[in-house]
């Protein structure tokens, strides 16, 4: 090959990869990212640039090639390192470029460049296991994939942040080809981790993922024994408890008065108590009164379909107090007598409506019984008429 | 520093070029080209030395060159050129032929079809029609809804095609005013007229395939619709429509768990300014969804008899077919046998005219009685209840007045109801 030949084919390559960020090509762009192909443009490129050695000097110098010489001079030496089989090499200068990848990424306007980025991760591991095997080989401690592993968690942290509806896929994809054993990263990381992917659970409502994840960043950030990290740890058992909250509640789980008050989740207190008693009115003026708090954190609808459990704690109430009244006929409730407990509490409903509520607690198997329209009754089951949750949310 | 200040200026002039769509012919990419905007980022620049202000200047210049958007020429509805060749190669719709002559058309009703291959660096701003002539275009196009002398589909397919190429213009011109926010919301009318005339008219369970590609569309246009809002806040910070086309996001969604893809509605709510929140169309929406989650029949259906608009109820449609199933469901299965349910009632309860609640009825496998003073009667709990096998047909929503469809183009115009039928026709020498 003639030092023409190779600069040209150094020079196509910078310019395919510009023209495909400017058009927001990731077609293009993945194509010239993907190592492990082996593709024939890759491998002449590996070539030209040992018969070419001055690509870096020409990446600089060039304004349309130097915006991207954090990703594209790594890149390269990493290629080249790749082509010689000096895989640990080959590694190291690919993570580099990959870091400065993801800076791009997050100057971005969208997330058009996320196939690049999966492309990109899906690299990173394959490279990582090779280095490891030349690393033991060696007799050295093969820690290149625990490392990919941290360069993973710095994609989820900015997915998280970013577009996070996409990050399903993505989480999916990793999570099921088991890259890393989760156990082995530093807690942090773990907590960090969890803390994003156990909220974007919550957005989604999917409650039991939510809550286990939620559940682990909880339980693993407790708090030591120095000052400044107790209160970072405070801050962010407040950050998770504001998602993990309506988790629980949602599966019928109250946290005790005690917490809220000790992290100041006052939000929360009056939800808490209109589950607590049944009132409906406090469930609707909590909401109310915190709406753009939860709107902007995104629990908002979380909260809102506790209406359902308020109800049936409601209707326990009036069955308890009938039955102290008289226990034989506990079990039949009127709806008119519904009617006025709503009343008192200001919800103006009227018998039709509260016959569609209690279908609806029935059918969800939130009140076991039947309801007779012609004489306006609830007949309940004599045996446990309300259900608890159970761990399980209201089910659709 | 220095780093941070190229991927700025980088940035700038990639999302200044990021409607150039690249060349690649599949539709997701297309879909791209049609939702990304490029809105000028208030500069930044940070103190940079002198030497960095050399480059920038140099910079900046080709990015003048390079940010040049497409300014089209065309005067027609249709480039003359494409005009032409479909001419030729016989490729004219219904609506374009010269007295139903298929190898004939004109200026007054050739029309730019959408094209999805379309690289940037081959387009020709004789190809691309100006904004003026592209609002002509699409008030043509929307006059058309009213035509009685075509099946809706036809016309559907038709004003499909040919409001994605105008949408496509727009992008390509990178317009992000006033008048590309109105454009659009007239799209959105249209997709979502149709959304409920296409479902009408499918007689089977299965979506039809129109039915689908369209309601693909009309989410594109509306995120596009969003992202000209946001681009405009600075100019306007509400729009007159914003609430009512925001509302219709929420009740595209109301459904979560059959929903996998697109962002999710705690995280869309996340993002919609206060003012939009506290709407009264918004309100509506909310309550819509909050009845619906709950399974609250009878408050989510005598809510959208009151409060919805046209557009709304065109798109809450399908739910109140759910509602509905779910409301027959709950009350064959948990009322007491002896009693059974009077139809009367039901009528009430499910909103619909009672001889369609009969109807309705027997979809589901159930037989109705009648009692000794003749009261229509649906017995519960009975052994043949089941899904209905074929679609649902069309019933009766009460308290809701449907809307004729010769009146569909009052939809969108506020204060005329008559537009130029052929707003080319004067010009010289084609006829």
């Amino acid at each position: 090959m003639s030092m023409g030949e190779a600069h040209r084919r150094i020079t196509d390559y910078l310019n395919r990869f510009s023209d495909a960020v400017s058009s927001q090509d990731v077609a293009s762009l993945k194509q010239l990212l993907s190592f492990s192909s082996n593709s024939p443009s890759l491998l002449s490129l590996a070539d030209s640039l040992n018969v070419f050695q001055d690509a870096n000097r020409l990446i600089k110098q060039s304004d349309n090639y130097s915006p991207f010489a954090d990703i594209t001079v790594p890149l390269f030496r990493s290629l080249q390192h790749y082509r010689t089989g000096n895989l640990v090499d080959a590694y190291l200068a690919f993570e580099k470029s990959a870091n400065a990848f993801i800076q791009e990424f997050r100057n971005w306007e969208s997330a058009w460049a996320l196939e690049a980025l999966y492309v990109i991760a899906y690299e990173i591991r394959v490279l990582a296991e090779r280095a490891d095997r030349e690393l033991a080989s060696n007799g050295k401690s093969p820690e290149k994939l625990k490392a990919a592993g941290s360069f993973l968690m710095k994609v989820f942290g900015v997915l998280a942040l970013g577009t996070v509806h996409l990050c399903r896929s993505v989480i999916r994809s990793i999570e099921t080809a088991r890259i890393f054993d989760f156990e082995e990263f530093p807690k942090r990381d773990k907590v960090t981790y969890m803390y994003y992917t156990g909220r974007l659970e919550v957005f989604n409502e999917n409650f039991p993922a939510a809550d286990q994840k939620l559940s682990y960043a909880l339980i693993n950030c407790n708090p030591r024994s120095e000052a400044n990290i107790r209160s970072v740890s405070a801050v962010l058992i407040v950050m998770i408890l504001k998602y993990l909250i309506p988790v629980k509640l949602s599966i019928g789980i109250l946290p005790k008065d005690w917490l809220l008050e000790k992290y100041n989740l006052v939000e929360y207190s009056n939800i808490v108590q209109a589950l607590r008693r049944g009132d409906l009115r406090l469930l609707r003026h909590a909401l109310e009164e915190h709406e753009d708090q939860f709107l902007r954190s995104g629990v908002y609808l979380v909260l809102e379909k506790l209406e359902l459990q308020v109800y049936q704690r409601l209707f326990k109430k009036i069955y308890i107090i009938q039955k102290q009244k008289d226990p034989s006929k506990a079990h039949q409730m009127k709806l008119d007598v519904i009617v006025k407990a709503l009343k008192w509490l200001e919800m103006d409903m009227d018998v039709d409506e509260v016959e569609c509520i209690v279908a609806i607690l029935i059918h969800k198997n939130l009140v076991k019984g039947y309801f007779a329209h012609k004489s306006k009754v609830v007949v309940l089951s004599k045996q446990d008429p309300f259900p608890k949750l159970n761990g399980k949310p209201v089910n659709s | 520093m220095e780093r941070r200040h190229h991927s700025q200026s980088h940035s700038q002039r990639q999302q200044r070029r990021n409607h150039f769509s690249s060349s690649s012919s599949s539709s997701s990419n297309q879909s791209r080209s049609n939702n990304r905007f490029s809105f000028p980022k208030s500069s930044s620049s940070s103190s940079s030395s002198s030497a960095n202000d050399v480059r920038d200047r140099r910079r900046e210049t080709q990015e003048e060159k390079q940010e040049e958007a497409i300014v089209g020429t065309c005067p027609f509805m249709c480039p003359e050129a494409e005009r032409l060749q479909r001419q030729r190669l016989r490729d004219l719709a219904v609506f374009e032929r010269l007295h139903g002559d298929p190898r004939n058309s004109s200026p007054a009703l050739a029309v730019k079809k959408f094209c999805r291959t379309m690289s940037a660096k081959e387009v020709r701003a004789s190809d691309v029609r100006p904004l003026p002539v592209l609002e002509e275009t699409l008030n043509y196009l929307l006059s058309l809804l009213d035509s009685t002398e075509h099946p809706f589909e036809v016309i559907h397919d038709f004003v499909f095609d040919r409001t994605r190429s105008v949408r496509q213009d727009l992008i390509m011109q990178n317009i992000v005013n006033d008048k590309a926010i109105n454009m659009f919301e007239k799209i959105v009318k249209f997709h979502v007229i149709s959304h409920h005339k296409l479902r009408s008219s499918c007689s089977s369970s299965s979506i039809s395939p129109l039915h689908y590609l369209n309601l693909e569309q009309l989410t594109k246009a509306l995120t596009s619709l969003y992202n000209l809002y946001e681009a405009n806040r600075s100019s306007k910070p509400i729009h007159e429509k914003e609430a009512e086309f925001r509302s219709f996001y929420v009740l595209l969604h109301l459904d979560s768990n059959g929903q996998p893809v697109g962002e999710s509605l705690s995280l869309w709510f996340r993002h919609v300014p206060s003012p939009i929140i506290k709407s009264k169309e918004m309100w509506f929406a909310r309550q819509a969804l909050r009845y619906f989650q709950m399974g609250n029949y009878r408050r989510f259906l005598s809510t959208v008899a009151a409060e919805a608009s046209y557009l709304q109820y065109c798109i809450i449609e399908p739910y109140i077919d759910e509602v509905r199933s779910l409301a027959l469901c709950c009350i064959h299965n948990c009322c007491y046998k002896l009693h059974p349910y009077p139809l009367g009632h039901l009528s009430k309860v499910l909103m619909m005219e009672e001889s369609d609640v009969e109807l309705f009825c027997n979809a589901y496998g159930l037989q109705t009685c009648i009692d000794e003073v003749g009261n229509k009667l649906l017995p519960t709990k009975q052994t043949t209840f089941c899904r209905p096998k074929g679609g649902l047909q069309n019933y009766s929503f009460l308290g809701f007045q449907q809307l004729g469809s010769h009146m569909l183009s009052s939809l969108f115009y506020n204060h005329f109801l008559l537009v130029p039928m052929k707003p080319f026709s004067h010009v010289d020498g084609w006829n």
